[in-house]
């Protein structure tokens, strides 16, 4: 049924319109990996913070102020470049092992992005208060490290499985 | 020995024809390659923006520069490395190649606007480290973001031009 769902959506005007731009799709990728480079660093620069590995003197709060504004408005752009890139190829997308994975692997990126958030939000030291909250800040810090990390990887194999 | 020459006698080498002819090498130098250069992306940025007079303009250049370009720097070198394994692969052909030619022109006027950040204009950063930065750090900063997307644009586009 996917599959059928790819051919339909390969044969609309749109698709074959983005198809027959030779540029399309390397311009498309440009703005997405210049998105991602935007997603990584400052999901980067929290989680080390969390993790007491950073050199910024800044508050996790503060730091959190300036950085998920950029994350948010990011991942928005992500989604509207992948959704591109996916009506232009759609069966190299949806049929795709590495795409689903990666799919799973950001709504759970975007989840503990926003309970971290929402954490700091009620307190600015909300995840410095108590051993359990600690602890499940240094979780989430390390689980957005490896979700990166993977996110990026499917994202690249795409391309090769 | 000429460019091309050098570049046909290093990819006659043993690594390069293991990179070249293994299914999973290349793409794995690639995905490393991709990581790296995003945190250089996302960290230089974060500079730029600021430099530009856009974004974080409450704390000092300073600051951020502490923070980030540690970042920068080893993702650099990461990056660097790996792209030198992918490009010994198939050296003959990236040389020839427009895209690959314009990134890497790219890269020596970012490297270039770098050099004249740090030893000519940053002398004077005490003067501009907070608040509006003047017109010719905002240059500098627009520069290095306008490379760098540039860049990452014409890197993309070696992908699609050497198959």
């Amino acid at each position: 049924m996917i599959s059928e769902f790819c051919d339909w959506l390969a044969s609309t005007p749109l698709s074959q319109l983005f198809q027959d731009l030779q540029w399309f799709v390397p311009l498309v990728q440009t703005v997405h990996i210049l998105s991602i480079a935007v997603v990584v660093f400052a999901i980067g620069m929290l989680a080390f913070r969390q993790l007491g590995l950073s050199a910024n003197r800044q508050s996790l709060s503060a730091m959190a102020q300036y950085f998920l504004p950029w994350v948010w408005s990011a991942l928005a752009v992500l989604l509207c470049t992948g959704i591109l890139l996916t009506i232009t190829e759609p069966a190299r997308e949806l049929l795709n092992d590495a795409f689903r994975v990666k799919m799973v692997m950001v709504a759970i990126l975007a989840v503990i992005t926003r309970v971290l958030q929402l954490g700091l939000k009620r307190d600015p030291t909300f995840w410095t208060s108590g051993d359990v909250r600690l602890l499940a800040g240094r979780s989430i810090a390390v689980t957005s490290l490896v979700l990166i990390v993977c996110i990026v990887t499917a994202g690249r194999w795409i391309a090769y499985i | 020995m000429s460019i091309r020459e050098t570049c046909e006698w290093l990819q006659s080498l043993d690594f390069p024809r293991e990179i070249r002819e293994s299914t999973w090498l290349f793409p794995t130098i690639e995905t490393v390659h991709v990581l790296a250069l995003v945190v250089v992306v996302g960290s230089i940025s974060m500079i730029d923006l600021r430099l530009l007079g856009f974004a974080n303009r409450e704390r000092s250049v300073t600051d951020l520069t502490a923070e980030a370009l540690p970042w920068t720097w080893s993702a650099y070198a990461v990056a660097a490395i790996a792209g030198l394994l992918m490009f010994s692969s198939k050296a003959a052909t990236y040389y020839e190649n427009l895209p690959f030619r314009l990134k890497m022109l790219c890269m020596a006027i970012a490297g270039i606007n770098m050099v004249v950040f740090h030893a000519v204009i940053a002398r004077k950063q005490s003067d501009w480290d907070f608040g509006r930065p003047p017109a010719h750090v905002k240059l500098v900063g627009g520069v290095s973001l306008a490379m760098w997307i540039a860049i990452v644009a014409a890197g993309r586009w070696v992908g699609f031009t050497t198959v």
